[in-house]
């Protein structure tokens, strides 16, 4: 079962949607968590939503207590969510992207996706990971063609994933592809 | 007697009667022997308790009426800080006894102009400050597109059926209305449907990007002035990712998709740009949670839904009333057709209050964005 921490966001049952492909979904707001669900899950989502990972304390809580132990996997806001508890600074970004359609490449960190193939996804923030910024056994594994902004990471070791950009968007062509790869990687 | 008689005279006695527009006309809607004013959140739970039989398919069973904005807000748990009002309704479901169908209107009364001394709520300066703020807030992550809303107001006394009349002879909207009862009326040429459910099946009709028909402009050319503007396309994109995330809330999972996508739809007097949304409702759903799942809509409020409406409701000083809130109707059997109250007049206590709204996202300009919004509202004004 995968489990859904919404953000009071409007694209969260997007998420829910694309997940259902693949096993059961349950999904709450961040501030009604019911803790023996999060017990069960085999997967936590940190969906997108509003604002900065800081304005989230209970969802950097449950990240803490259960990376390394659960498939955590991160969505724009949830992508920020995560490395901004591994110690990044998550800022504001000069262009904005909201409702754009973009392409990214793979980069050479990736296990699970091939070097180079190029994705045409729909993106959705106004902040960005500020780089550089190094933390072992976590890559970047996409990037903005164009802008080179981090577009997704890897961590294979604990089974930590993250997207900037949203794969349940019907701008993401290939979206189910990616949420296929990284829950069964 | 003939239907058109009959609304002649239904207008000339005090009756309430409720003009829709339907597929090949109008339907008029009359004779009502239950008036329901809803005026909380439990209210509206109540009045949505009503279990549906799908043997009752007269033309008259069914409610019709509006849910104004703040009803909207509250039944989503958000509460408005206090604003200016006009007390008006908050929201007003009929039970019509006759139901009947009119071709068109024509309704000629001897029109007199009225008093065109419209005041404007906020002016370009004010307008800006706001805009700068909420343009802030995008920078920042907080929302990624909303709409500041003006409102134009006026002491006058109008001829609700004449007003409606010509507004369907200049713009016939798909989701025009009128309601005209003892105290107020209500004219609207709404384009939007946000629900329109049949049996299982749902489906909303987002709009985002309107162009004016001027000389040349066609079909294949809208859709080409569309395709090559980004703004108009990034804004657009939003409104349904967020609408198929409504859906996906109350719609079996893997059923909801995106079935007409960026299509030009064409009226008398403009293009629209629209998409079609739709999906398959869960046997566990009522009419309740789809109401709450798809209200207010999204297009008319901007974009994530919750952090929007908040960030809106406390820059407000004035209540939206109507504007932005449903009307429509849900039948017996369990059908619904609400439409977003956009383009629209409210007259009460012989005031006429026109609401209109443009949106900011991160590359809009607050002088266009202020322009439009009188452009808008010009297009009703211009009936007095």
């Amino acid at each position: 079962m995968i489990y859904i921490i919404d953000h009071n966001d409007s694209f969260t049952f997007n998420v829910v949607h694309q997940f259902s492909k693949f096993d059961e979904v349950i999904c709450d707001n961040y501030d009604r968590v019911n803790n023996d669900i999060l017990e069960k899950a085999s997967s936590i989502v940190l969906s997108p939503g509003p604002g900065n990972p800081k304005n989230y304390p209970k969802s950097s809580k449950i990240y803490k207590k259960y990376k390394g132990k659960k498939r955590i996997i991160g969505i724009c806001l949830g992508f920020q969510q995560i490395l901004y508890n591994e110690g990044a600074k998550i800022v504001e970004q000069k262009n904005i992207y909201h409702g754009f359609q973009s392409e990214i490449k793979v980069t050479n960190n990736s296990k699970i996706f091939n070097n180079n193939s190029v994705f045409k996804v729909g993106r959705y923030h106004s902040l960005k990971l500020k780089e550089p910024f190094n933390k072992s056994n976590f890559n970047i594994t996409m990037r903005c063609k164009i802008t080179n902004v981090a577009m997704a990471f890897e961590n294979n070791l604990d089974k930590i994933y993250g997207f900037q950009f949203h794969p349940e968007s019907f701008l993401t062509l290939n979206g189910n592809f990616l949420i296929k790869k990284i829950l069964s990687a | 007697m003939n239907n058109i008689n009959k609304l002649y005279k239904l207008h000339n006695s005090n009756q309430p009667y409720i003009i829709y527009k339907s597929n090949n006309g109008f339907k008029l809607y009359s004779d009502f022997s239950k008036k329901i004013i809803l005026k909380s959140k439990i209210d509206v739970e109540n009045f949505l308790n009503f279990k549906s039989n799908k043997k009752r398919t007269k033309k008259t069973d069914l409610f019709i009426g509006f849910f104004g904005y703040e009803l909207l807000n509250n039944l989503i748990d958000i509460k408005l800080p206090k604003q200016n009002s006009l007390n008006f309704y908050k929201g007003i479901f009929y039970k019509p006894e006759s139901v009947i169908s009119i071709n068109n209107l024509n309704y000629s009364n001897s029109y007199k102009k009225l008093n065109k001394n419209f005041k404007i709520n906020i002016n370009k300066k004010t307008y800006t400050k706001i805009f700068d703020r909420f343009k802030k807030r995008i920078r920042a992550g907080d929302t990624y597109q909303i709409k500041i809303c003006t409102k134009y107001k006026s002491k006058s006394k109008v001829d609700p059926l004449d007003f409606f009349s010509r507004l369907s002879e200049f713009n016939l909207a798909p989701e025009a209305f009128m309601i005209r009862d003892k105290d107020f009326s209500i004219v609207s040429c709404s384009p939007e449907n946000l629900i329109n459910k049949k049996g299982e099946q749902i489906s909303t009709k987002p709009i985002a990007g309107t162009v004016k028909k001027i000389d040349k402009m066609n079909k294949s050319k809208a859709l080409k002035y569309f395709k090559k503007n980004i703004k108009e396309n990034k804004e657009h994109n939003m409104i349904v990712d967020m609408e198929r995330n409504d859906l996906s809330k109350i719609c079996v999972p893997l059923s909801v998709k995106v079935s007409k996508e960026k299509i030009i739809e064409e009226y008398r007097d403009l293009f629209h740009y629209v998409s079609l949304i739709k999906g398959k409702i869960k046997k566990s759903v009522n009419n309740l949670q789809i109401i709450k799942a798809m209200m207010p809509g999204g297009s008319v409020i901007g974009c994530p839904k919750i952090n929007t409406l908040k960030l809106l409701n406390n820059q407000e000083k004035e209540n939206r009333n109507i504007y932005t809130g449903s009307f429509g109707y849900i039948k017996f059997n369990g059908d619904m057709r609400f439409n977003i109250i956009i383009r629209s007049i409210l007259n009460f206590k012989n005031i006429s209050e026109v609401a209109v709204a443009s949106g900011v996202v991160i590359d809009s300009n607050a002088n266009r964005e202020f322009n439009e919004n009188y452009i808008k509202a010009k297009a009703l004004i211009d009936l007095y």
